[in-house]
């Protein structure tokens, strides 16, 4: 599909960033342009976090979607995402914050046939600063997570998380969140061999009446990373929307999203399980959820590319090319792959999970891998791209930047 | 062992937050003595601070509304504390608006002082921000190595020109020179000077006064009889200087230095309610 639109004024400054918060996830993320509006998602190398930022056509000043017949698409209204490297369009928004001071407005368009994504910058006094960058045709990337069924749900104005999180230090890694129905408190993680002679421990407690809406439904507590939310963070207090936290026992992913008439956001973050828990459990406490319950999950709140029928009968299908794949593709959290093989992954992980109970090794505590739910049609029709899609060449190379790039390698983060 | 103690008031927590975080520029660790009327930061001389030792005096009275000890023993009723200073200055650094701070000493997983910080919530509860900060229980036997180191037996004692001003000069003399010659007579001047193998930069201060030190058979020093003229000096390591006038975030209400010429230079800076004692030796 070919999309062209323009983002003006103070909106700049929003995009600029929805472009950093990402960029914290990943070095790379997919550029998802549909009928509805603009798709930004990214995921990270362990596929701990996912992020998805969607912008209504409404956002922009100007949006323009057109369809475009693909000679190798068998169906041909679904529009193909793309790769881009986060790096050659961080300096694009630079300093989001005083963008809207020298610039009027960005246009954003791409062209399919050259594999070319064009961002131009009309700033003042007509100076036009036009960044050329190449894509990768990729499969899509989508996380399943159904918000809806999370017993805790909080919602809070994105002020008071930044007030909670600057009392940590900003090299906290992971921090805890405890709730039961009277009590909300962040904390500093530990472990059991935390030296706590050595380190300073922070707990930060809250009454329930500070969130706008508080539903605990199941005490709990769940470990996540805080360096990735801050991106979030930081994008939420640009648009003032409030700040919705879904979360469930540990080891479930926990969801932090933003939604609006002109924009959703979500970046889903997997908890910690601990391993007693897992132990205790036949079933693995941590997600990826079983097999059966994957129609449920299909129903999530996620953007939906247009035609929802291939991803919500397809539920099924993705679980038996899992099966194949679990036996093609090791288990690799830490390997950065693109989307399907990483749906692989995922799966791979399920099956070595259910098959192999657990490594009994008491330090560990395994990150929660959840599903990608890989579209049946992008998995089938891309059999040829199979070859750049494993070997992950990036083609990315942006021209007319400050910086001298070149060509850029993908780097796991 | 306890300790407790609490500050309500937002001018003395203000005061205190600036007080440690000029500790914090000066030792990554260092010992916190807590007495039944004052807190003292102490940082010996062990090689491995650069031979650089710190005194600092304060009275709870000026800063705590609450202020509670019990010591290791009734004959020895005082708390030596090992910790490192950043942390508590990270506690605080956030406690601006606080409406108390509550401090106290526990032993969870290990010895702690557990700084506890009331904020101001939307709703009708505060919000409590707990951090626990590890610190080491000195053993009364090794109380003796932070005992008050003495004033020595200077050469020149002169006070210090604007804080402010010394600072620009040596932090950009330290750009240039690791070490840097502090020299001053008894007629009111003093020299900072660097010399390198390419360049060698003096800044000159003078007028700067003497303070008068009475001795102890009451009368002046014997100053009179010495030469006013003749400088005493010493070679010292910059970035010490430097951190020590970069910690002072606000302008004391004396600031002088003594000077052992070729041996120490001794810093005094006094504020109404504490009092900063730091020593620099001179590098052979």
């Amino acid at each position: 599909a070919a999309m062209k639109c323009v983002i003006g004024g103070a909106q700049l400054r929003v995009f600029g960033r929805a472009i950093h918060a990402i960029a914290r996830i990943s070095d790379e993320f997919w550029f998802d342009p549909i009928e509805r509006g603009l798709a930004l998602r990214s995921v990270n190398s362990s596929r701990s976090a996912y992020a998805c930022v969607f912008f209504s056509s409404m956002f922009f000043q100007h949006y323009c979607w057109t369809a475009v017949p693909h000679p190798c698409q068998q169906e041909q209204q679904f529009s193909l995402p793309c790769k881009l490297i986060i790096k050659s369009v961080l300096p694009v928004f630079r300093c989001a914050n005083v963008l809207e001071r020298n610039v009027e407005k960005c246009s954003i368009s791409t062209n399919p046939s050259d594999h070319h994504v064009t961002f131009q910058l009309l700033c003042r006094h007509g100076v036009v600063k036009t960044y050329n960058l190449t894509f990768q045709e990729c499969d899509p990337l989508q996380a399943v997570f159904a918000k809806h069924m999370c017993p805790n749900i909080l919602r809070v104005h994105s002020r008071l998380l930044a007030d909670v999180m600057i009392h940590f230090p900003t090299s906290q890694e992971e921090i805890t969140l405890s709730v039961t129905p009277v009590k909300v408190c962040f904390k500093s993680y530990t472990e059991e061999d935390t030296d706590f002679s050595r380190t300073m421990l922070t707990e930060i407690q809250l009454s329930p009446e500070e969130f706008d809406y508080f539903q605990v439904g199941v005490d709990s507590e769940v470990t996540f990373c805080l360096k990735e939310l801050r991106g979030l963070l930081a994008f939420s207090e640009a648009t003032s929307v409030p700040v919705s936290i879904h979360f469930d026992r540990c080891g479930k992913p926990i969801a932090f999203s933003i939604e609006d008439l002109l924009l959703e956001a979500s970046f889903i973050l997997a908890t910690l399980c601990e391993a007693e828990k897992e132990a205790a459990s036949p079933e693995p406490a941590c997600c990826p959820q079983p097999r059966d319950s994957k129609a449920d999950t299909a129903a999530s709140k996620k953007p939906q590319q247009k035609g929802n029928t291939p991803s919500t009968d397809s539920a099924k299908a993705p679980s038996a090319l899992a099966k194949q794949e679990v036996k093609n593709t090791p288990r690799g959290t830490e390997r950065d792959v693109p989307g399907r093989a990483g749906a692989a992954t995922a799966k791979a992980a399920a099956g070595e999970a259910t098959e192999a109970p657990y490594e009994k090794n008491s330090y560990l505590y395994k990150y929660c891998i959840f599903q990608f739910h890989s579209l049946f049609f992008g998995a089938v029709s891309y059999k040829e791209k199979e070859a750049i899609g494993d070997t992950f060449q990036s083609l990315v190379t942006a021209s007319d930047t400050e910086e001298e790039f070149g060509a850029l390698q993908s780097s796991p983060v | 062992m306890r300790f407790r103690a609490k500050i309500v008031d937002l001018a003395c927590l203000n005061h205190f937050s600036r007080i440690i975080n000029t500790i914090a520029k000066l030792a990554k660790t260092c010992i916190l003595r807590l007495t039944v009327c004052k807190l003292y930061f102490i940082l010996s001389d062990k090689v491995a601070n650069g031979g650089a030792s710190m005194w600092c005096e304060l009275s709870q009275g000026n800063f705590f509304d609450e202020f509670q000890m019990e010591g290791v023993a009734a004959e020895h009723n005082e708390i030596y504390l090992e910790l490192v200073p950043e942390n508590l200055s990270r506690a605080l650094k956030t406690s601006q608006s606080a409406k108390a701070v509550k401090i106290k000493l526990t032993n969870k997983h290990c010895p702690c002082l557990r700084v506890a910080v009331e904020l101001p919530s939307l709703s009708s509860s505060s919000r409590i921000v707990t951090h626990d900060i590890p610190v080491g229980v000195i053993p009364r036997r090794m109380w003796n190595d932070f005992r008050e180191p003495s004033v020595p037996d200077f050469d020149v004692s002169i006070y210090l020109p604007v804080l402010k001003t010394m600072k620009s000069v040596v932090e950009r003399m330290k750009n240039l020179s690791n070490f840097i010659v502090i020299e001053a007579n008894l007629s009111g001047e003093m020299n900072l000077k660097i010399e390198t193998d390419l360049v060698s930069v003096t800044t000159h201060f003078k007028d700067l006064g003497n303070p008068p030190w009475a001795t102890e058979d009451g009368c002046q020093s014997s100053a009179q009889g010495r030469d006013l003229e003749s400088m005493a000096e010493a070679c010292i390591d910059i970035k010490k200087l430097q951190q020590l006038l970069a910690g002072q975030q606000v302008n004391p209400t004396k600031a002088l230095c003594n000077i052992v010429r070729k041996r120490i230079v001794h810093f005094i800076l006094l504020h109404e309610e504490v009092s900063l004692q730091y020593f620099i030796p001179a590098i052979a």
